[in-house]
């Protein structure tokens, strides 16, 4: 209270708009530290109360291959979401890749190439998402919704009645259940793939535009931003990651699925928003999109682990989904425009009752 | 003197008749019945059979339930919404009604009774999540899509519905009259209603205004959030009904009935191809029927020519595509549509 009467002039003063900035990042980082604590939290839990899901640490390790597949793919819808859009034919992009390396392998093509072409392939489907979008300007929700159907009958089409399945030794353990000492070669991958999108999307001008697009689509065209190349670009991203979904699930189950891949949908969605990606686009970081793959991945984990169905384990998730998002928007309400300045003001006045001048 | 005046009398004549033809061509309604009877038309040249009797008698009934899904689904998007949560409530009212039925024998307006309020149940989850907490719809439905689906799992706890009483079998599968099987009544009939409110209720007429212009609605007097809040309602409600319709026609319900069979797929086609926007304000509950007719004989179409089931689900994201295309109106900026989406106020 005294703080408050001494220093009346830093209340009147108005929030300046990079002090708003500042606090909204402020707030993202406090939602990557949130999310931190609910993940140890997860882990302690499951590790308490579930037998078999610690093991010594190498268990927690190895139960990370079921489902950095599905990081994969949010790592690239969190790219597209970013921007404002969506791009709902991920999951079954996935299957899609897997499908076309596998049968490409059968086919008598050298397993590594098969994977490359897979992945062109995935990149230039999500080329072809972005241009219907951006060239007929139509909403990104229908063109992906239509595109997960067709992908889906083309992979199931491709299959066949029984996909293939037995890749070689070296690719299963690569892109599947190998590891090197007590960490899964999958870990490894994710890493890398992690490493790269968030050096892109915090690091370049790409990933600058890519936000400014989602925050002020008109904004970033006036500031000479290719507004449709950029968004034909995060589709290929996330058509390109869906594709190496997709392998690390060949990998991991040493087959083909085509019946899996739509199920990758709602938990890569779930990670990207969970881990803080404004679904309006403009905001959000990779750094929350990587730990909510976590977070979301060993709760599922930890619930089958503990002998809990497949789909209850995604009746959980969508419930998390609902619950941090009402969460979340409850905040940003709170701290609407007038309440942002209240917030900074406050900070200040903690600023001064450290501050002896 | 009489010339000029003919003259001047043709002349606006003549323009508002081309105006009229001009609004015909664009008219999404009537694009669709030439395209029904261009299909029609093609297979039966191919395959004389798909124009008998019975087989458009089957292609009307197949279409009821993608219909009443539709007509739901078509006052949320009217209203910026989506209901991606519609497969499992229809899934849900079939495995709830179904299992009675079959071991106790429901009454069948005790079912209809029992689906309404497993329809309003989960509807009102979906309105409190989109209009209370102010979750993105598809976000919200996406979500409640998982939850109800485990839900119904639950429910079904493994088991089958294969065996429904004569009376539900009757509704599902007899004609009022040869030809005019009971579904297509009911159908059309809910179908009429929900056109009739929307045209000439003030909720209908509310429902547009939000859908338009959030902004504006509020500034008028319009409760907002509350008229999408009844959007879902009603979408959840139709949805339980178009499962006791399923359950009725195909005889069989479990865990999977509706998410397996894509029906959130086909409610969403069948509104779009009807000519309502996503962007919400535009469009209407007898293009979605007409849209779910055209779905129905562009699939069996499709099977009369040989093309292997699996691809059904391609055929449909073709149209959708198709759809998006050739209608100009969509051509809005995608984000600025979902940005306003979540119905500010």
């Amino acid at each position: 209270m005294t703080a408050a009467a001494a220093a009346p002039g830093a209340e009147l003063r108005p929030a300046v708009k990079s002090e708003a900035r500042g606090d909204s990042r402020r707030r993202d980082r406090n939602w990557v530290l949130a999310l931190v604590a609910l993940l140890a939290a997860e882990v302690v839990y499951f590790s308490g109360t579930v037998p078999g899901f610690f093991g010594g640490g190498t268990g927690l390790l190895a139960l990370t291959e079921q489902f950095l597949d599905v990081g994969a793919i949010a790592l690239g819808l969190a790219v597209v979401i970013l921007t404002g859009e969506i791009d709902l034919s991920a999951g079954t992009m996935s299957s899609f890749a897997g499908i076309v390396m596998a049968v490409l392998w059968r086919d008598g093509l050298e397993i590594w190439v098969a994977v490359v072409v897979a992945l062109l392939l995935s990149a230039a489907v999500g080329a072809l998402n972005g241009l219907i979008i951006t060239v007929f300007k139509v909403d990104s929700l229908l063109v992906t919704l239509a595109m997960q159907f067709i992908l889906g009958s083309v992979a199931t089409a491709l299959g066949g009645a029984s996909p293939p399945y037995g890749f070689p030794k070296s690719f299963v353990s690569i892109a599947g259940t190998g590891t090197i000492g007590p960490v899964p070669n999958q870990l490894i991958v994710f890493a890398v793939l992690a490493l790269v999108i968030s050096l892109l999307v915090g690091r370049t001008r790409v990933g600058r535009s890519l936000t400014l697009i989602g925050f002020n689509r008109p904004a970033a065209r006036y500031s000479g931003i290719r507004v449709n190349r950029t968004i034909v670009g995060a589709f290929v991203v996330s058509g390109l990651m869906a594709g190496i979904g997709g392998i690390l699930v060949s990998g991991l189950y040493n087959a083909a699925r085509d019946d899996i891949g739509n199920s990758l949908l709602l938990p890569g969605i779930t990670i990207a928003v969970l881990g803080g990606v404004d679904i309006f686009g403009g905001k959000g970081r990779i750094s929350g999109v990587i730990v909510a793959t976590f977070v979301l991945g060993f709760l599922t984990e930890g619930l089958l682990v503990a002998g809990d169905s497949s789909l209850s384990a995604t009746m959980v998730t969508g419930i998390l989904l609902l619950v941090c998002l009402a969460f979340k928007i409850g905040l940003d309400h709170r701290r609407g425009v007038d309440d942002r300045a209240l917030v900074s003001r406050r900070f200040r006045r903690l600023q001064s009752i450290g501050d002896p001048s | 003197m009489s010339t000029t005046l003919s003259v001047e009398k043709t002349e606006p004549g003549g323009a508002i008749l081309r105006d009229v033809l001009r609004k015909a061509i664009r008219l999404r309604e009537l694009q669709l019945v030439v395209a029904i009877a261009v299909v029609v038309a093609a297979s039966a040249v191919a395959h004389p059979n798909f124009i008998s009797p019975g087989n458009i008698s089957f292609m009307l009934a197949d279409s009821v339930v993608t219909a009443v899904l539709a007509t739901g689904q078509t006052i949320v998007v009217l209203a910026k919404g989506i209901d991606l949560s519609v497969a499992p409530i229809l899934g849900i009212a079939a495995v709830v009604v179904g299992f009675p039925a079959q071991n106790h024998n429901l009454p069948i307006v005790a079912a209809l009774g029992l689906v309404v309020l497993v329809g309003l149940v989960l509807g009102v989850g979906n309105g409190l999540f989109v209009s209370v907490t102010r979750i993105p719809p598809i976000i919200a439905t996406l979500a409640t899509l998982s939850v109800y689906g485990g839900l119904q799992f639950i429910i079904a706890n493994g088991q089958e519905v294969v065996n429904i009483p004569n009376a539900y079998d009757a509704l599902g599968n007899n004609d009022v009259v040869s030809g005019i099987p009971w579904v297509l009544v009911i159908g059309v009939g809910i179908a009429v209603v929900v056109a009739l409110f929307l045209r000439h209720t003030n909720v209908g007429r509310a429902i547009y205004a939000v859908g338009n212009n959030a902004g504006a609605a509020h500034r008028s007097g319009i409760p907002v959030q509350r008229v999408i809040f009844a959007t879902y309602v009603v979408s959840g409600v139709l949805a339980g009904i178009a499962g006791l319709l399923y359950l009725c026609h195909t005889g069989s319900a479990d865990s999977t009935t509706g998410t397996d069979s894509n029906v959130n797929l086909t409610s969403i086609a069948a509104t779009l191809i009807g000519g309502t926007t996503l962007t919400g304000g535009r469009g209407g509950v007898v293009g979605s029927v007409i849209g779910a007719v055209f779905l129905s004989v562009a699939l069996t179409a499709m099977v009369f020519a040989r093309i292997p089931a699996i691809w059904e689900p391609a055929g449909v994201g073709l149209l959708i595509l198709l759809a998006m295309v050739t209608d100009r109106h969509s051509s809005n900026l995608t984000a600025r549509a979902r940005r306003h989406r979540q119905g500010s106020t």
